[in-house]
């Protein structure tokens, strides 16, 4: 059992490019943090490192309050699994699993008792005398798993642990993960580009963009109250949508300028943003989920016209892609928005099945109580 | 100590394989450098003196270095082309998947796997002399008679071309080998993109095969150019340089300075020259080889 | 496009023709060394050949009788089999230390060992002869042996392929405690198995065939190895052709057997030696 800290921590490769700029986190005994991010932010570099197989520029890593930066992997009892699981493709799983023990020369009959363990816990049994190449994706990685526990290491490390599976298995596999690391509760760094799987995993999720932490939190404050609009528009699926406006008080009372539109904010919103006040007069960022959207109701009065551009029909839900008069911030640092490169839409989320096509127009209404604000640099205003 | 300095166990590791080298291959090759330039033999009691370029400049003042050069060089021009053009012509047979392909190709790579000084001794049977010879007898057969029972390995005029006959039927597997690898490794879909375009086989092989075949069949060239000049089994065991030098090679002259005359510094300077050579062909190979240099 | 019936015949007909001039030299021998010294020659220039006739193992005897042949196999043998053995461990761990450990002067030092590939053997022959002859190493087996083990080529096979070997295999082993000699042995050696066939086949080829080297440095009958005792037994008076082709057999066979059962990493190697180059 092991806490894992980073205090200060930078990385960066000899050309220059800095993977990890001045990153403080700490993971508590026995948590299961995720650090989840686009791919390229550093987050695996950060989890390299924490295992010893990366140098830390500067700052410090702390394991149980013990410096790591100089001990090398293999006095640093960590448990990793890596993305294509690394299993050793001459042995058996029963190789495999005993490769760790035997590296700490532990006798002959411990190995075989924790082997036998680890395979029942992980309904391998039947499996211990197959090479990994005879085994599918779901129990390759249910190996690399026993592999890791068997250690019975101070900390685990994953790295995207379940991404070369098919979608159903991950999910599948995902659960099996969280429960096993209840269980064991043993201290758990686990890396991720998918914001799906780190918001149904994380105890916590720590969010990092361009080597930098972004946010840690829960997975509902990060969701609700997200830090700034990068991680708005990265976590939740589709993102939060971000609109420019512009804040005003017209006699007294402060409403938001969108487009050709007014909204005057209620007296909750306020109250619960009192960071606004100080904001009157300035351009910011409004962030809406897609499922905060609704269809205005006949006698709306607040309703703004749309244009369907395109639809994504999944049955349980309908997401439009509309053209409105409002202007759509681009977030340029999310995959999703680079792969659109022009003006974004506004997405909105409808529960079940709408026959809507592509030209319709329509008319729709803000959940005006499920806002977020971000000043003119990204940053939440609380 | 940094993290993931390994210098300790790396020095480890290489210094055995870098001492070998170093003994065997680096300072062997900087000794005949610079014995190339004295005037040292073997068990001579005499003080050894530095004569400048001395050697260089009898060598090619030296008959029989010049010949040894230019035997090389025809070798080199004859056997290249007709080894390289008989190896595709092998590969381009057994690439199309017959059955019994693998019979065949199998028959044609086993004189590789024959060490040469045994192959020369079964052609010298081969080239046996009177109509007793195999190679007599069937040239009287291919040629209704006319053919005159000839002393192959004795002849100036044919004892070249023996040898290189025989190192021809040694070598080609091992070229045939390699341009067959890389005739597989043509993806299947540049011929049917040239049959839909109405390309017929001729045109596929001039335009497809051919170009894609470019690295592998330069660098098949150059082995078998380099081995041209390393050309000495053959000579030593059936001719000995003969007749009237007919035979004799760089390497060949080379070792009997060394060994036969004790003129190291002679020799020397051949190997110098040999140097020079090789690395003047592997230089022509690297300016042609395309270098888009996937990794295998 | 389907090649018609024309054609596949006709491939076939060039097929067998190139085949006879393949078959021919070997049959001979085979066949030659099974028969009466006088008939070998006597017989090469007609088809009788290639009949299997009258055929008994008394030139097999004969060579045994009249040279010591099972001295030169052990030298040729024991020479070979040290070059391959330790060429491999030699050539393997200094391949890893260049294609995965990290240390300083690596990358030059690497391209160093890459430029000695262009050295053959012809180039060094001579100074390598001077040293062994002035300190009296001629007729052993150490100067038949120790030059060759270091071998730049057989360093740059492993390389490519230890390059191709991924990454995360060694740091999983890492993190799972393994040293890394630990790593190598356990990790690295038994999922290189194919160029480990490569280099040892190319390796045995030619230290089994070689004959420049051993022709210069032997001197006796004593460390003398196949090649040169093949040359010598040909010039040996009375000439008799079964005996030399018998000899000949029993040279090339352990090779030819090499070469049967392990036909496919013969031929990847040698292939594999071309593709890198």
């Amino acid at each position: 059992m092991a806490t894992i800290e980073f205090d200060n921590v930078c990385k960066s490769f000899g050309d220059g490019i800095n993977a990890i700029h001045e990153l403080n986190l700490k993971v508590d005994d026995g948590e299961l943090m995720v650090l989840v991010g686009p791919s390229g932010c550093g987050k695996s570099t950060l989890l390299r490192m924490t295992a010893g197989l990366e140098e830390v520029s500067s700052g410090e890593i702390r394991i149980d309050d013990r410096v790591v930066n100089h001990t090398p992997p293999q006095q640093r009892n960590v448990a990793m699994v890596f993305q294509n699981y690394a299993l050793y493709p001459h042995m058996t799983v029963r190789g495999n699993l005993e490769f760790p023990l035997r590296m700490q020369k532990q006798p002959a009959n411990r190995i075989e008792a924790s082997v036998k363990r680890i395979a029942e816990m992980l309904d391998l049994s039947p499996l211990l005398d197959r090479k990994p190449k005879a085994l599918s994706g779901g129990q390759r990685q249910r190996v690399a798993m026993g592999r890791a526990i068997i250690r019975e290491a101070d900390i685990f490390l994953m790295d995207e642990p379940l991404s070369n599976l098919d979608a159903r298995l991950r999910v599948e596999i995902r659960g099996e993960i969280a429960q096993l690391q209840r269980e064991l509760a043993i201290t758990t760094l686990y890396v991720t580009h998918d914001q799906a799987e780190a918001m149904t995993l994380g105890q916590r999720v720590a969010i990092i963009d361009q080597g930098l932490l972004q946010q840690v939190g829960s997975p509902q404050e990060i969701y609700e109250r997200p830090n700034n609009s990068f991680v708005a528009g990265f976590i939740g699926s589709p993102g939060m949508n971000l609109i420019q406006a512009s804040l005003s008080s017209e006699r007294g009372e402060i409403g938001l300028r969108l487009g050709s539109k007014r909204l005057p904010l209620p007296q909750p919103v306020l109250a619960s943003y009192p960071g606004l006040a100080s904001h009157r007069e300035e351009r910011l960022l409004v962030g809406i989920r897609p499922h905060a959207i609704h269809l205005a109701h006949a006698d709306s009065t607040q309703h703004l016209a749309a244009r369907v551009c395109a639809v994504e029909a999944m049955g349980h839900e309908t997401i439009l892609h509309l053209d409105t008069e409002l202007i759509m911030h681009a977030n340029p640092k999310t995959a999703a928005d680079k792969a659109r490169e022009n003006q974004p839409h506004l997405l909105v989320q409808l529960n079940g099945h709408h026959n809507f096509r592509v030209g319709d127009q329509l008319r729709i209404e803000l959940g005006i109580g499920k806002l977020c604000f971000f000043d003119a640099d990204g940053r939440a205003i609380g | 100590m940094r993290l993931n300095d390994q210098t300790t166990s790396a020095l480890l590791l290489v210094t055995p394989a870098l001492l070998g080298l170093l003994l065997f291959i680096l300072l062997p090759f900087a000794t005949a450098l610079v014995l190339a330039f004295t005037d040292l033999r073997l068990g001579s009691p005499l003080a050894v003196n530095f004569v400048g370029t001395d050697q260089f400049l009898s060598l090619f003042n030296d008959p029989d270095f010049i010949r040894a050069l230019l035997n090389n060089l025809l070798f080199a021009a004859v056997v290249v082309p007709l080894q390289t053009i008989l190896a595709l012509a092998l590969a381009l047979l057994l690439n199309r998947g017959l059955p019994g392909t693998v019979a065949f190709r199998t028959l044609f790579f086993m004189p590789v796997v024959f060490p040469m000084s045994l192959v020369a001794v079964i052609w010298s049977l081969i080239y046996a002399p009177g109509e007793n010879g195999m190679m007599n007898a069937f040239l009287q057969w291919a040629s209704f008679g006319l053919w005159e029972a000839k002393d192959f390995l004795r002849d100036p005029l044919l004892a070249m071309p023996a040898i290189m006959l025989l190192s021809i039927w040694q070598g080609v597997g091992f070229q045939m080998v390699i341009l067959l690898a890389g005739l597989q490794g043509i993806p299947q879909t540049l011929y049917e993109a040239a049959a839909l375009d109405g390309a017929g086989r001729w045109r596929q092989l001039l335009h497809i095969t051919l170009p894609q075949l470019r690295n592998p069949l330069i660098f098949v060239m150059l082995v078998t150019t380099i081995l041209a000049f390393r050309l000495f089994d053959q000579v030593q065991i059936m001719t000995r340089g003969g007749p009237e030098n007919a035979t004799t090679t760089v390497v060949y002259e080379t070792v009997q300075a060394a060994f036969a005359r004790q003129q190291v510094a002679l020799a020397s300077a051949m190997t110098v020259v040999f140097f020079l050579l090789v690395l003047s062909i592997t230089w022509l190979q690297r300016r042609f080889t395309h270098h888009e240099r996937e990794v295998a | 496009m389907r090649p018609g019936a024309g054609s596949i015949l006709l491939r076939y007909l060039l097929l067998a023709g190139l085949a006879i001039f393949f078959i021919a030299p070997l049959l001979m021998m085979f066949l030659g060394s099974l028969k009466a010294d006088h008939r070998v020659l006597l017989e090469s220039g007609s088809l009788t050949a290639f009949l299997p006739h009258e055929l008994s193992l008394q030139n097999y005897s004969d060579v045994f009788r009249r040279t010591d042949f099972l001295r030169f196999f052990f030298n040729s043998l024991f020479i070979t089999g040290c070059v391959v053995i330790c060429g491999l461990v030699v050539n393997a761990l200094a391949a890893y230390a260049f294609a995965r450990l990290q240390w300083r002067g690596r990358d030059l030092i690497f391209n160093l060992v890459l430029a000695l590939m262009i050295l053959p053997f012809e180039a060094i022959a001579v100074p390598l002869f001077y040293g062994a002859s002035i300190l009296g190493l001629r007729d052993t087996y150490a100067v038949q042996i120790l030059p060759f083990i270091a071998n730049a080529f057989a360093i740059y096979l492993f390389y490519s392929f230890f390059i191709g070997i991924p990454k995360e295999l060694e740091e999983a082993a890492r993190i799972d405690g393994a040293s890394t000699l630990r790593i190598f042995f356990s990790i690295i050696a038994p999922n290189a198995k194919p160029v480990f066939a490569s280099v040892a086949i190319l390796t045995f080829l030619t230290w089994w065939g070689s004959y420049l080297w051993p022709t210069m440095v032997t001197i006796g009958p004593t460390v003398r190895p196949l090649p040169v005792a093949i040359a010598s037994f040909y010039t040996l008076p009375p000439l008799q052709w079964g005996d030399i082709l018998a000899f000949g057999v029993m040279m090339v066979s352990p090779v030819l057997l090499l070469f049967v059962i392990f036909q496919r990493w013969f031929v990847a190697g040698v292939a594999s030696s071309a593709m890198k180059g």
